[in-house]
C-alpha cells in the first residue's frame, strides 16, 4: 500500500527518475520505429519481387516444353490457383532509337492471361493521372499535363493490347512494353516520377543530335534474338526485328525494370521458332521418296513422315489464391505436373526434371533478408535495452542514495525489506510503463507521419534520407505490427524493472540504522 | 533502581509485575572495518507499564543504539563472551577466572557466554525472526527522533497514515478510513488539525515533531522510543512537545524510553538512568 502512495508520489515529484522513463520511451520509440520501416521496406521490396512472377513458375527453358494450354488449363482447373497463363522467356539484344545496343530478358506474354496472373497493367507507368503521386505536390509529373491525356490514354490501351498503330490510322502491330530503365530516358527525379529525356544520337564525326521520340508515343526497338538451332543441330541463326513500343512499366525491382521487355506471346514464339510446326521425321532425307498408299502414286518421303510438332512455351506461371503457403503451391503444383505429363509419355519433360519455383525460391535473397530482419532488430534491441537497463540502473542508484534516510525511516516503521525492494520495483515498472506506452504512442505518431516528417526535414533542413532517385518506393513504406509494438512494449517495462532490480535489491539490504543515521 | 542483572538464573518464570520490556545484558559491538568498537557492555534496564524512563548519557555513549535495540531495528551482539566488566559498577575483570562476584561492587558476576535478552512483554525481542521484528515494530513500538524524519514527498496526514499502511499491508484498504480518522484526530489533539495537507517542509520543527510523534502513535504502540525529541527543538518549543508527550500518556497510557541530555526532560521522567562507558548506571 505505502509503496503505490510513495510511487504515486514519486511519479509526480521526482525529476531525475523522469529521465529514466524518457530513457525507456527513446529506446521503445526507437526500436519500434526501426522495426517498422525495416519491416515495410522489405515487405514492399518482397511485393516488388513478386511482380511479373506470379506465385509459381513451371519452366522448362530454352527449347521449352508442348502442351502449354493443356497444363495452363488444369491450373485453372485446380482449386489452389486462381489464373494461369503461357510464357516465353528469352534473351535478346535489342538497339534504341539512339543507337545504343543493350541485353534484354524477353519475356513473351498474353496480355489478358499475364495481366489475370501478374496484374502487370497496374505496373504500366505512361497513363493519364488526375492526381499527381504523393510526394509529387508540385505536380511535375508530365503525366498530369494538359493536353497529354489522349496520348497517355492511347498509350494505356496500348499495353493492355500489346500492340501499336505506326502511323495515324494504320492497322496495330505486335508491341513491346519495356521496363521503365531499360533505354534510360526516363530519369526517376526527386520527388519520385520519371522526366522524360530527348535522347542525343552520337555521329561518326563525334557530334551529337537529338533523336525526337518518346518511346510511348513513337518509339521502336530493334531486337536480335538467337532461336534454339533447328533439329537439334550447333548453327544459331539469329533473326532480328523491330517492334514498336507500347509502354514502359516500373516493377519495383531495378534488375527488371532495367532488363525485362514484354512481347507479346504468339509474336515471340513466332521468332523464336516454338509455334506448332510439321517436322521432318529425324533421319529423313530431302530426296526419299515414298508410293502413296491410297493412289499409288511416288511421292517424297518427307511428307508422309512428317508430323506436327506442337507449339511450346519456357514456362507457364500462376497466381495461387490467398492463402496458399510456398510449400503447399509448390506442393500442388508439382501434383499436377506430375498428373500432366503422365498423359504425355515421352513428350514434355519429366515430372523429376521440370523446373518448379515458388515466388519465394525466386526471390530467395529477398526472402532471407526479411526472415532476418527480426534478428537484426532484436540485436539491436538487445543493445538498446541494455543501454537502458544501465541508464534505469545509475538513475535508481543515486535516487536510493538520495532517500536512503527515508528508506530507515520506513524500516523503523515495520518496513520488511521486500516492502522497500518492493518500492523501487513498483516505481521501476510504473515509470517503464509509462515510458513504454509514450514510446509505443510516439512511435505510432511517427510512423504513421513518418513522409511528412521526412518531407519537413527535407524542407528545413535539406535533410534528405529518403531519396526516391535512390529508392524504389516514393514513400517510405512502414507499418507498425501490432505484436511487435506489444513486444517492444513489455520489453520496455522489463528493462526500467531490470534496472531498477539492482539498486532495489541493494536498499533492501542496508542497515536501517545506519539508513537513520544516513546524513 | 533495580537491576535484572542482580539474579539473572533465578528467575524462570516473570514475577507478577513483570516490566513492560526486561533488558539484560545487552551489548553492542559495531565494526569498523576490521576494529571492533564496543559500545555497550552488557546493559541491563527494566521499565515498568506507563512508567517513564529518561537515559541520560554523553554524546556518544551508545544511548541511540540502545534504543534501536530495544525497538528491534538493530540486533544486539549474539553471543556474551569473555564477560569483562561488571554489568553494575562497569568493573574489568579481564584475566579474571569465571569470577563468581565482582571483586569491585560484590554483586553476582555474570556467567560467561550468556546471551542477551530484550523481554517485551513475556515475547523475547532478540529472538524474533526478521519478519516478526517487522511486525514488532510496527505494531508495539513508536520510534521518534531527534530530527523528526518525516518522507518530504508525504503531505502531513500521509506521513502520519504511512504507519498504518505499513501495518496492515494490502489489509489496509478496509482500515484506512479508521487509519486516516485516528490520524486527524492525533493530529487535532496536537493542533495541526488545519493543517493535513501541507508538506513537511512548509513546518516549523515543533510542528514537525509533532507529526512524528502522531505518526509514531498511529498504530497504538505500548512503547514510545523517543532519542532525543526536543534536542533539535529551543526550550519553549521543547516544552510544548513534553506536554503534549505528557497528554498522550495520561489519556492513553504509554511506556515511554526518552533519550535526552535535557535536564527538563529528565525532570519530568518518571525515573532516570545514565549510561556510561557502556553500562547503565543508577541515577
Ligand atoms: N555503524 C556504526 N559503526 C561504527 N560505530 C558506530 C556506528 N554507529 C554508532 N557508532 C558509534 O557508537 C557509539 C554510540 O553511538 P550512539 O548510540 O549514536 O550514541 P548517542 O546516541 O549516545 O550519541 C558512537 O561512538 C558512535 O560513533
Ligand atoms: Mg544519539
Amino acid at each position: 500500500m505505502y509503496q503505490a502512495l510513495l510511487t504515486r508520489k514519486y511519479l509526480t515529484s521526482k525529476i531525475m527518475p523522469l529521465l529514466a522513463m524518457v530513457a525507456v520511451m527513446l529506446s521503445v520509440a526507437t526500436v519500434l520505429i526501426t522495426w517498422s520501416v525495416m519491416g515495410g521496406f522489405l515487405r514492399a521490396l518482397l511485393d516488388s519481387g513478386r511482380v511479373l512472377v506470379g506465385d509459381v513458375t513451371i519452366t522448362w527453358p530454352a527449347i521449352g516444353f508442348a502442351h502449354y494450354d493443356e497444363l495452363v488449363a488444369d491450373l485453372e482447373d485446380d482449386e489452389m490457383f486462381v489464373a494461369a497463363t503461357p510464357v516465353i522467356e528469352y534473351f535478346a539484344q535489342i538497339q534504341l532509337p539512339d543507337g545504343r545496343p543493350t541485353e534484354v530478358y524477353l519475356k513473351g506474354v498474353v496480355p489478358d492471361g499475364f495481366d489475370r496472373v501478374t496484374a502487370y497493367m497496374d505496373h504500366v507507368w505512361w497513363r493519364a493521372l488526375d492526381e499527381p503521386t504523393a510526394r509529387d505536390e508540385e505536380g511535375a509529373d508530365i503525366r498530369l499535363l494538359d493536353g497529354n491525356e489522349a496520348v497517355f490514354a492511347e498509350a494505356l490501351d496500348n499495353a493492355r493490347s500489346m500492340s501499336r498503330a505506326l502511323g495515324d490510322g494504320e492497322a496495330h502491330r505486335p508491341a513491346a512494353i519495356l521496363g521503365i530503365e531499360v533505354t534510360g530516358y526516363n530519369r526517376r527525379n526527386a520527388v519520385g516520377v520519371y522526366d522524360y529525356l530527348i535522347p542525343y544520337r552520337t555521329l561518326p564525326d563525334g557530334t551529337e543530335e537529338p533523336v525526337p521520340v518518346f518511346m510511348p508515343l513513337n518509339g521502336e526497338i530493334i531486337l536480335t534474338v538467337l532461336p534454339p538451332a533447328k533439329g537439334g543441330g550447333i548453327v544459331a541463326e539469329p533473326v532480328t526485328r523491330s517492334i514498336p513500343v507500347a509502354n514502359e512499366f516500373q516493377s519495383g525491382i531495378y534488375e527488371a525494370d532495367k532488363n525485362t521487355v514484354l512481347v507479346p506471346f504468339d509474336w515471340l514464339q513466332n521468332i523464336l521458332n516454338l509455334g506448332e510446326a510439321r517436322r521432318t521425321r529425324p533421319g529423313a532425307s530431302m530426296f526419299e521418296t515414298a508410293f502413296d498408299p491410297v493412289t499409288g502414286e511416288q511421292i517424297p518421303a518427307a511428307a508422309a513422315g512428317a508430323q506436327v510438332s506442337p507449339a511450346r512455351a519456357t514456362s507457364v506461371i500462376a497466381l495461387a489464391r490467398d492463402g496458399a503457403t510456398p510449400d503447399q503451391i509448390r506442393q500442388r503444383t508439382r501434383e499436377i505436373y506430375a498428373e500432366f505429363a503422365a498423359r504425355h509419355p515421352g513428350e514434355i519433360p519429366s515430372p523429376s526434371a521440370i523446373q518448379i519455383a515458388t515466388w519465394e525460391d525466386l526471390n530467395r535473397t529477398l526472402v532471407a533478408a526479411v526472415k532476418k530482419e527480426t534478428g537484426l532488430v532484436l540485436f539491436i534491441f538487445g543493445i538498446v535495452c541494455f543501454t537502458t537497463v544501465f541508464l534505469v540502473l545509475a538513475i535508481f542508484w543515486a535516487m536510493i542514495n538520495e532517500k536512503t534516510r527515508d528508506i530507515g525511516i520506513l524500516r523503523a516503521l515495520g518496513a520488511s525489506t521486500t516492502g522497500v525492494a518492493t518500492i523501487w520495483l513498483s516505481y521501476g515498472a510504473a515509470l517503464g510503463l509509462v515510458g513504454a506506452i509514450l514510446g509505443v504512442a510516439a512511435s505510432i505518431l511517427i510512423v504513421h507521419n513518418i513522409n511528412e516528417i521526412h518531407a519537413w526535414l527535407g524542407s528545413a533542413f535539406g535533410l534528405v534520407i529518403w531519396d526516391p532517385r535512390v529508392y524504389y518506393f516514393v514513400e517510405i513504406p512502414s507499418d507498425i505490427v501490432p505484436i511487435n509494438a506489444l513486444v517492444v512494449l513489455l520489453a520496455g517495462i522489463a528493462t526500467c524493472i531490470i534496472g531498477a532490480a539492482i539498486p532495489a535489491f541493494r536498499s533492501a539490504r542496508m542497515d536501517p540504522v545506519e539508513s537513520l543515521r544516513f546524513e | 533502581m533495580t537491576t535484572a542483572a542482580a539474579q539473572p538464573e533465578l528467575r524462570t518464570t516473570p514475577p507478577a509485575h513483570a516490566p513492560l520490556i526486561r533488558v539484560e545484558r545487552l551489548r553492542k559491538t559495531y565494526k569498523l572495518g576490521r576494529v571492533k568498537v564496543p559500545v555497550l557492555h552488557g546493559v541491563s534496564l527494566d521499565v515498568a507499564s506507563d512508567e517513564t524512563v529518561a537515559i541520560l548519557g554523553a554524546s556518544g555513549s551508545g544511548k541511540s543504539t540502545l534504543l534501536h535495540l530495544v525497538g528491534g531495528l538493530d540486533r544486539p551482539d549474539r553471543q556474551v563472551k569473555n564477560y569483562r566488566r561488571c554489568a553494575r559498577c562497569g568493573y574489568d575483570m579481564a584475566g579474571l577466572e569465571a569470577p563468581r562476584v565482582c571483586p569491585e561492587c560484590a554483586c553476582p558476576a555474570p556467567a560467561l557466554n550468556e546471551r542477551a535478552s530484550i523481554v517485551f512483554d513475556g515475547r523475547n525481542v532478540t529472538s524474533l525472526s526478521a519478519r516478526q521484528l517487522n511486525r514488532f515494530r510496527a505494531r508495539d513500538v513508536g520510534f521518534v527522533f531527534q530530527f523528526y524524519h518525516l518522507l518530504p514527498e508525504l503531505t502531513v496526514l500521509q506521513n502520519v497514515t504511512v504507519g498504518a499502511m505499513i501495518r496492515h499491508g494490502l489489509g489496509y484498504a478496509s482500515s484506512a478510513a479508521d487509519a486516516r480518522a485516528r490520524a486527524g484526530e492525533l493530529l487535532d489533539a496536537f493542533g495541526l488539525g488545519h493543517r493535513l495537507r501541507h508538506r513537511p517542509a512548509q513546518l516549523s520543527g515543533g510542528e514537525r515533531q509533532r507529526v512524528a510523534i502522531a505518526r509514531a502513535l498511529i498504530n497504538k504502540p505500548r512503547l514510545l522510543l523517543a532519542d532525543e525529541p526536543t534536542g533539535n527543538l529551543d526550550a519553549e518549543t521543547g516544552a510544548q512537545i513534553l506536554d503534549a508527550l505528557a497528554d498522550l500518556r495520561e489519556k492513553f497510557g504509554l511506556t515511554m524510553l526518552m533519550v535526552t541530555h535535557d535536564p527538563a526532560v529528565a525532570e519530568r521522567a518518571d525515573r532516570v538512568v545514565r549510561l556510561h562507558d557502556g553500562v547503565i548506571q543508577g541515577a
